[in-house]
């Protein structure tokens, strides 16, 4: 009920506002005028959102993370009302640049209240030439062609494949950008060398401290198609290899792809005894997507991607299991014990976003539909083609108002229990998210 | 001898009528299409634009670009506002088409038939190349104070098929031009008004309305306010470079 009441005069207040911006009402001249001066450039400009969500959850009473999470404290929904607030700028002098991405969010459900404060970027840009560029600070990785996934991404941050296009936080690095056009078949050629330190303090998160690691990314644009040859060379994590592409087969019609290899891939894996033992094995992922947009402005988005370095379905199972177990014994006896080695090996890998080998991926965007002008329904789908379970996610964003955007959506998971989405935490989840831009 | 004198004459007077005939019957509309690219824009350029949607209930919908183009296939547009849309930059080399958005942080491919900004503006409206890079001038009309100019697109890549172009013969300016898929069906028409001198002998249209039988009551313009040249690297047109074009300004 903390919830449930200041979210109802938020709802009514956040209407009456929309009510009294709706350009109806103030705009329907037919005169036109463009005054250049109120888009002078200035040294510092800034920018952002500000966005209110409210989420409703029905609980899977049988998933087996549901169990995990909240074996001691069992409710059928969750009720969340979340605010965040993004901040990005920059502030230009010369050819020295500074650009920052700064965000804040706060979140309330039944359970509990959480914040966060995270620099995504704050990096410092030097371009002597247009040819040359030198950056230092924290920047943002987002390598690779495919639009849900990035095996090529070898310096990403994982995206969530149902918001790929939120920002995500960056590393702290040094990097050089060099770029050369030219006539013929090779049109541009690009490398990025990036240094990647792991340090006490400094993207401990990345991987094993004290290294200085190595990424470089080589941009070719040959006869009209994107290709990126990357690499990683360092001790913070073991070696690896990408390359991707990206082509126009037709004025409507885009293609991409992606592969990266990695010869010696450390992961941790759950024995029969259920303690976690380290494996090493090579790992080569794959992505193939395309991109299409028919007569009647429905854009389809479509990828299959490869996990090589994912857990197969029977060590996905046997981890599900391992829950069920523990969940079963916390029943009986009250003991913890297995719980607390589930949320172990969760952490060490089996419970990260789309564990599994093979996944599908389809997104499908309509715009304006019925002539529903700045209306775009869409439905996104998410499949582990080997446990044949599924997420199924339609939305409607609304955009008709300057600088504010609404969106709708309902998330439904399907599968058996020891499946990878018949396992979730949410069964379904209703959301409506409203967000501003200054 | 005075046969031979009249023949000679009567030569000379029909070849000179001739050559004074030939330019005006032989007018080569390539040659007009590339005399109108070179009235309508520098090759090389920065320039701003305000993009408006107008819906058929009258309110609209702004978007102010500020672009840079550099000889016949490359340019660039950047969403100075609306501030949903600020940070966004568009890049074309040739028929290539790409997209930055800040949040996402790296350039996805689009195709010109796709619209970045809605209304009947498509992609390839917006990042423009010079006609008589995607067109050929297939046949031309003398009209009196116009020419009728039949252009044919050199790929099939190239957005409309065909384009019938209105050409005001006494400056060399597009005044109404009609876009045509293969099929014959009219895509769109643009309407261009309002003359202007920008400054360095760049006198041309300042507006450009387009409506569309496929958006029934829904109207598009482009304003202009300023168009100089600019000296730009070539490195300025690439992937690597679009996070940082609101410095060229």
């Amino acid at each position: 009920m903390t919830v449930l009441a200041p979210r109802l005069s938020l709802a009514a207040a956040l209407l009456t506002l929309l009510g009294l911006l709706h350009p109806a009402a103030a705009r329907s001249s037919d005169e036109f005028s463009f005054d250049l001066a109120a888009f002078e450039k200035k040294p510092l400009e800034w920018g952002g959102f500000a966005e209110i969500k409210f989420e409703h959850m029905d609980i899977g009473q049988n998933s087996a993370l549901a169990r995990l999470n909240l074996y001691d404290q069992p409710r059928a929904d969750l009720e969340r009302l979340s605010t965040a607030l993004q901040l990005d700028g920059r502030y230009s002098r010369d050819s020295m640049t500074v650009n920052w991405v700064v965000t804040a969010t706060a979140q309330q459900d039944q359970l509990a209240w959480a914040d966060t404060a995270d620099i995504y970027e704050a990096a410092l840009e030097l371009k002597p030439s247009p040819s040359i560029s030198i950056t230092a600070g924290k920047k943002s990785y987002k390598w690779g062609k495919g639009y849900a996934w990035n095996p090529a991404g070898l310096i990403n941050r994982p995206k969530d494949a149902n918001n790929p296009e939120e920002a995500l936080e960056g590393y702290i690095g040094a990097e050089v950008d060099l770029i050369r056009s030219m006539d013929g078949p090779l049109r541009t050629m690009a490398l990025t060398g990036v240094a990647l330190p792991v340090w006490q303090g400094v993207n401990e998160d990345f991987g094993e401290e004290n290294h200085v690691n190595l990424a470089a990314k080589l941009y070719l644009l040959y006869r009209d198609t994107d290709i990126d040859l990357m690499l990683f060379e360092g001790d913070s994590r073991s070696s690896r290899y990408g390359i991707d592409f990206s082509r126009n087969l037709a004025t409507n019609f885009e293609i991409h792809g992606e592969l990266a290899y990695i010869p010696a891939l450390q992961q941790s894996v759950l024995q029969d005894n259920n303690t976690l033992a380290s494996r090493e094995r090579s790992a080569l992922s794959t992505l193939l997507g395309l991109r299409y947009l028919n007569e009647t402005d429905l854009t389809t988005i479509i990828e299959y991607f490869h996990n090589g370095g994912g857990y197969s379905e029977g060590e996905l199972a046997q981890f599900l299991s391992l829950i069920q177990d523990g969940y079963t014994e916390f029943l009986a006896s009250g003991s913890e014990s297995l719980l607390d080695q589930a949320d172990l090996v969760s952490q060490r890998g089996y419970g990260r976003a789309q564990p599994g080998r093979n996944y599908f991926y389809v997104k499908l965007t309509q715009k304006e539909p019925f002539d529903l002008l700045y209306v775009s329904p869409g439905l996104t789908a998410i499949v582990n083609l080997d446990d044949e379970s599924w997420s199924l996610s339609p939305e409607l964003a609304y955009t008709g108002w300057t600088n504010w955007e609404l969106r709708l959506r309902l998330s439904l998971t399907q599968g058996d229990a020891l499946t990878e989405f018949g396992s979730k935490m949410f069964h379904n989840k209703g959301e409506i998210r409203l967000r501003y831009f200054f | 001898m005075k046969f031979t004198q009249t023949l000679i004459l009567s030569l000379t007077a029909c070849c000179a009528v001739l050559f004074s005939l030939s330019p005006a019957m032989a007018v080569d509309g390539n040659e007009i299409l590339r005399q109108v690219d070179r009235n309508m824009q520098p090759e090389t350029y920065e320039m701003y634009r305000k993009l408006i949607n107008i819906e058929p209930d009258g309110t609209q919908k702004e978007f102010v670009l500020y672009s840079v183009k550099k000889g016949a296939n490359k340019v660039v547009a950047l969403f100075l506002d609306p501030a949903s849309e600020k940070g966004r930059a568009t890049l074309r080399l040739d028929d290539n088409m790409w997209l930055y958005i800040p949040n996402v942080g790296k350039p996805l491919r689009i195709t010109s038939l796709q619209s970045v900004v809605g209304g009947v503006f498509n992609n390839s409206d917006i990042l423009r190349l010079d006609y008589g890079q995607e067109y050929n001038a297939v046949d031309i009309m003398d009209e009196g104070e116009t020419y009728t100019l039949t252009l044919k697109a050199k790929t099939a890549s190239v957005a409309y098929d065909n384009l019938k172009m209105i050409v005001d013969k006494k400056n060399l300016l597009p005044t109404t031009i009609e876009c045509y898929a293969a099929s014959g069906l009219l895509i769109k028409t643009l309407h261009y008004s309002k003359i202007k001198d920008f400054g360095d002998g760049m006198v041309r249209p300042s507006m450009l309305e387009t409506d569309s039988p496929l958006y029934k009551n829904y109207r598009s313009v482009m304003l202009w306010a300023k168009i100089a040249k600019k000296e730009l690297a070539d490195e300025v047109f690439s992937l690597n470079y679009l996070s940082r074009i609101g410095e060229l300004r």
